[in-house]
């Protein structure tokens, strides 16, 4: 992916920390363009739009994991049934503040996910999972 | 004074029994009768029985027998034994197996009978009491710890927002913008983190389950050296792990208590030693594994090693939080662990502590 790696995607219900990590990504320059999701029901809306708009979709995912009506597991659930030709392309990492043991196993042990990553977001460590 | 609460239930296959007990004692209680065990038993389906008194000698079932019988459907009725004459035998049985509170000789007293049911009434209403304060306390028990998991939760997704506002600030340059304010926010917010981390794992270790994986020493210390010494990398880490073969153990009380010790190791330096080392030895056996961390730090006062494990307990000369290492004494007594240390002051300490291998 090096070098094309263009858009993410932010989906977290918490404003402050949706600002807060598109500040962190624009001042790291790890990707160029942001898109920014306040659910999953809006990332999914936006994905299958653009879903035979490749060039509009994202090329990571960024994740938050305690989100009112569908938090991030069952985003997950629905995400694993779009098109492979999309999910395999798209990875998603998990961003969150919890310290539960259960959730962190529960994210390790999803295929689709490559990493869950504790809030506060650390750029070297987003960048890590992108090189 | 009468008892017309007392639901009691009087099983003989003697009609006249039945009839003279109604007689004294109809004012006294609600008073249900029965012929034999059968129409007892339907009784107790129908109605919230507190005392069952039943006649020995009855043509089908014997008295004991019956409340045998009734032991695991209707276990809260208190019992009383009637009994025509003195039957070793059936005493014995009736001590042994009936779960009898009461053995009664007839032709009875009515004083005595009263004030056995009036006292088999009493214990009565103590085990539903216990039972349902019982009930209660567990109940609150597990509301005020999920209380304090899920405010705990709530409290740090914020502050960790804070936290990664300052760190932007840092990547803006902006950090020394306002003086030292920023780098008290700072430290405040680390803090306050660090309190809602231990409380966490305070509460998550008294109420989890222990849960047992393969446990991969080698990459469990060094995963928690980069976690704990990312904020301090002048201390040099010796680390020896020795494990020919597999260990089985539960991660998350192994990962808490290493993970204080390591932190404490980092944050207890000498401000002023230009060698800060912290050795850790970890040797696997079949039976157990024997971890030793060891530093060069400011080392415990002798008078202190008793109550460095005790909650809140924390020396005047240092910033501890007095929660760390009892949360390590914690999480070792419910994985069978051991802890000991040994300390000079100026010269550092060790901890050694050994844990059973569930294989």
């Amino acid at each position: 992916m090096p070098n094309e790696l263009k858009k993410i995607m932010l989906i977290d219900d918490n404003e402050i920390d949706l600002k807060i990590n598109a500040r962190i990504i624009t001042l790291t320059s790890l990707f160029d363009e942001i898109i920014i999701c306040q659910s999953g029901e809006e990332s999914l809306d936006y994905i299958n739009k653009y879903i035979h708009n490749p060039e509009k979709l994202p090329d990571f995912i960024l994740l938050d994991i305690q989100m009112p009506e569908m938090d991030g597991f069952e985003y997950l659930e629905h995400y694993k049934q779009l098109p492979s030709t999309f999910t395999s392309s798209c990875p998603v990492a998990m961003l969150s503040s919890t310290l539960d043991f259960g959730d962190i196993k529960r994210a390790e042990a999803n295929v689709y996910v490559v990493k869950l990553l504790k809030k506060p977001l650390i750029p070297t460590e987003l960048a890590e999972l992108i090189k | 004074m009468s008892f017309p609460s007392i639901k009691v239930l009087y099983i003989d296959d003697e009609e006249n029994n039945l009839q003279a007990f109604k007689a004294s004692f109809r004012r006294l209680y609600e008073i249900y009768t029965a012929i034999s065990a059968a129409d007892g038993l339907k009784i107790l389906e129908s109605v919230n029985i507190h005392v069952v008194i039943a006649d020995q000698k009855m043509p089908n079932i014997t008295g004991v027998e019956f409340f045998k019988s009734i032991a695991v459907t209707y276990p809260d009725p208190i019992r009383i034994l009637l009994t025509g004459y003195t039957d070793i035998e059936a005493l014995a049985d009736a001590i042994n197996h009936g779960d009898i509170y009461r053995y009664i000789t007839k032709p009875w007293n009515d004083l005595e009978l009263h004030n056995s049911i009036k006292n088999a009434y009493d214990a009565y209403r103590s085990k539903i009491d216990l039972r349902n304060k019982i009930a209660e306390l567990e109940k609150t028990n597990d509301e005020l710890n999920r209380f304090i998991y899920s405010i705990s939760h709530e409290l740090r997704a914020p502050l960790v927002s804070v936290i990664g506002i300052v760190n932007l600030v840092k990547m803006e340059d902006l950090y020394h913008s306002s003086g030292e304010y920023w780098s008290l926010i700072e430290s405040c917010s680390n803090k306050l983190d660090y309190y809602i981390q231990k409380t966490l794992q305070y509460y998550k270790n008294n109420k989890t389950q222990s849960e047992e994986s393969n446990i991969d020493f080698k990459a469990l210390v060094t995963e928690l050296i980069n976690l704990y010494a990312y904020s301090n990398k002048d201390t040099q880490f010796d680390v020896d792990v020795d494990q020919p073969v597999p260990f089985k153990g539960d991660l998350f009380r192994i990962e808490v208590i290493l993970g204080n010790l390591i932190s404490n190791a980092i944050k207890y330096q000498k401000i002023n030693e230009p060698n800060k080392k912290v050795n850790i030895e970890i040797a696997v056996s079949i039976e157990f594994v024997e971890i030793k961390i060891t530093d060069n730090g400011v080392g415990i006062l002798n008078e202190h090693l008793e109550k460095i494990f005790t909650q809140f307990f924390r020396s005047k000369n240092h910033h501890g939080s007095g929660l760390g290492l009892f949360i390590v004494k914690e999480a070792l007594n419910k994985i069978n662990g051991r802890i000991s240390v040994k300390s000079n002051v100026d010269h550092g300490t060790t901890f050694k502590i050994t844990i059973p291998n569930a294989k």
